[in-house]
């Protein structure tokens, strides 16, 4: 049933003094980066809600302070960095201890524990390994829980089912979108995921999705989908993770402080009420964060679970208190499509970028007006210019474009505004 | 001496037809035209009695138009001759963007639409083979 059974049913006195313990640490720990060193000079934590004095710490603070200004450790016991997308801005790097990498394996293993995979299971991860954490996290977290784990990767379907097949897979980790889009392929080979194979659960997460959504899944492939939830700041995946009720995840408070607040007035909201989840690492070594704005929305659910464990849930993410996209799983802001895009001479301000869905899966269109600074009548240079824009926006946000060439004046006129990146993905579900 | 008018045009039904109707109402007689596509998108060529006036026409209905030197070369239409002039270009290193050819019947011979870049290094090729450049208006 549990993975750790004392600690995920800790009493909640018993938990709030392990918490403030562990704040200590954190804080202790954080004064050592150059970041937190001035702020929390005088920082006195007696209970728990003395952290309510202290700063929120946002992305805009990480990427000011890129690429050391919030290493807690001396670089030496650092062994792994993750980062954001792109090299526009200054990405978010966070850095990991041999310490931190294995208690996130540990927080991985219990999530995945907790929806009944075990050590004979066998755990095909279809996520982007790499700079991005949700392949790597439940790749350790798998391996730490003793299943066989098969580094797939994202793509190539016939390649993914080709496994699932070969190797009895039972567990998956999976985009959504992909998800659906991955029945299509078992249709066109004439497979049921239902008889051909021996898939039992889907971890899904890394993007938002609706409960349908996860439905859909569940019935396409007769298992069980567990939401998961994450960010790259805290660690990775793992943060809350869905028990057997399917009924909100568990945000493991031994490891996180977790408050809602307005994200307008920063003010703290009461458990149940909707705001913006902020943070705070309770076990991090390389890079503890305090009072992390995560940007997500989202509200506590308080009532006890019917699994028995006592760490409170937050019901699945509403969306985002910033502009950040989800694309594919991959985290973009407008920006840096924007600034890429805006690069090549000649585009200016002709160009519309449109985020939709194609075939289940996030797509990126981008459509350029051609005028005369980027004609000379040539198809030849038009279509270079369009591959030129590609690869560098896969360079960026790691998604391949379309890019689309318009006559003038057929792109609708900006009504000064500053952004030219339009979602239009929500329309579609709507 | 001529020119190549460039016209950038989406893939679609009824945008070749915008542009003639511009030049229809501008008077302006087309001689040659070609269409290259690369599948969303493509670019149309024509050469045209009055370049400048349709440069300025279709501009003014927004389109996307690029105006290019195109030089045409006469030789006489009997075989090799076209090989003999592409050699002598690439003799030269003259990479040509676009060429393509007609016949002028009552001289015998044929005219070669070549679009280049090395100007005037392919004039002074040209001269030097004694290879006569006609003008529009003789054969039109």
């Amino acid at each position: 049933m549990f993975w750790e059974k004392e600690i995920e049913t800790i009493s909640s006195s018993d938990l709030k003094k392990l918490q403030l313990i562990k704040l200590h640490h954190t804080i202790e720990k954080a004064k050592k980066s150059d970041y937190y060193k001035k702020i929390l000079k005088k920082t006195k934590i007696s209970t728990l809600k003395d952290i309510e004095s202290l700063p929120f710490t946002s992305k805009q603070d990480l990427r000011d302070h890129f690429p050391y200004g919030l290493l807690a450790e001396d670089l030496t016991e650092s062994v792994r960095l993750h980062s954001s997308s792109g090299t526009t801005g200054n990405p978010t790097v966070v850095f990991h201890t041999k310490e931190d990498i294995e208690l996130w394996a540990d927080l991985v293993a219990r999530c995945m524990y907790m929806t009944g995979v075990r050590k004979h299971d066998v755990f095909q991860n279809t996520m982007g390994y790499g700079l991005f954490t949700g392949g790597l996290g439940f790749h350790y977290g798998a391996e730490k829980l003793g299943m066989l784990t098969i580094p797939v990767g994202p793509g190539n379907s016939k390649r993914q089912i080709w496994f699932m097949q070969q190797f009895s897979t039972t567990a998956v980790h999976i985009l959504p979108s992909y998800a659906i889009h991955l029945y299509s392929s078992f249709q066109e080979l004439s497979l049921d995921p239902k008889k051909d194979t021996r898939l039992k659960t889907a971890f899904i997460g890394a993007e938002p999705h609706t409960n349908a959504l996860r439905v859909q899944i569940e019935n396409l492939y007769g298992i069980k989908a567990y939401n998961s939830y994450g960010l790259s700041e805290m660690c990775g995946p793992g943060v809350a993770f869905e028990c057997p009720q399917q009924n909100g995840m568990h945000i493991w408070e031994d490891h996180f402080y977790v408050e809602i607040i307005d994200p307008k007035t920063g003010q703290i909201l009461p458990d149940g009420e909707e705001g913006e989840l902020v943070l705070t690492t309770l076990k991090r070594s390389a890079m503890p964060l305090i009072r992390y704005r995560t940007r997500d929305l989202t509200r506590i659910i308080n009532e006890p679970c019917l699994c028995g464990r006592t760490h409170r849930r937050i019901e699945r993410i509403k969306g985002r208190s910033d502009d950040m996209l989800i694309i594919n799983g991959v985290n973009i802001f407008p920006m840096q499509i924007e600034q890429t895009v805006m690069q090549f001479p000649g585009v200016g301000n002709n160009y519309r970028i449109e985020i939709l869905k194609e075939n289940h899966m996030d797509r990126i269109n981008v459509l350029i007006e051609v005028h005369e600074e980027i004609f000379n009548g040539t198809l030849s240079k038009l279509d270079q210019l369009k591959n030129q824009i590609i690869e560098a926006l896969k360079s960026e946000c790691g998604v391949t474009p379309k890019v689309k060439l318009v006559e003038p004046e057929s792109l609708p006129i900006n009504e000064g505004k500053a952004v030219r990146v339009f979602d239009m993905r929500r329309n579609e579900e709507e | 001496m001529a020119d190549h008018l460039s016209i950038f045009l989406e893939n679609k039904p009824g945008k070749l037809e915008k542009v003639t109707h511009v030049l229809a109402d501008a008077n302006i007689n087309i001689h040659f035209i070609s269409v290259a596509s690369l599948g969303e998108f493509g670019v149309i060529k024509t050469i045209v009695d009055k370049p400048d006036i349709a440069h300025k026409a279709l501009k003014e209905h927004h389109f996307t138009v690029s105006q290019k030197k195109i030089l045409i070369a006469a030789i006489d239409d009997r075989p090799g001759n076209l090989h003999e002039l592409l050699a002598l270009f690439s003799e030269n290193d003259i990479n040509i963007e676009d060429c393509y050819g007609f016949p002028i019947k009552e001289q015998g011979k044929v005219g070669i639409v070549i679009e280049a870049d090395a100007y005037p290094k392919i004039e002074t090729v040209l001269a030097s083979h004694h290879i006569h450049c006609i003008d529009l208006n003789e054969i039109t």
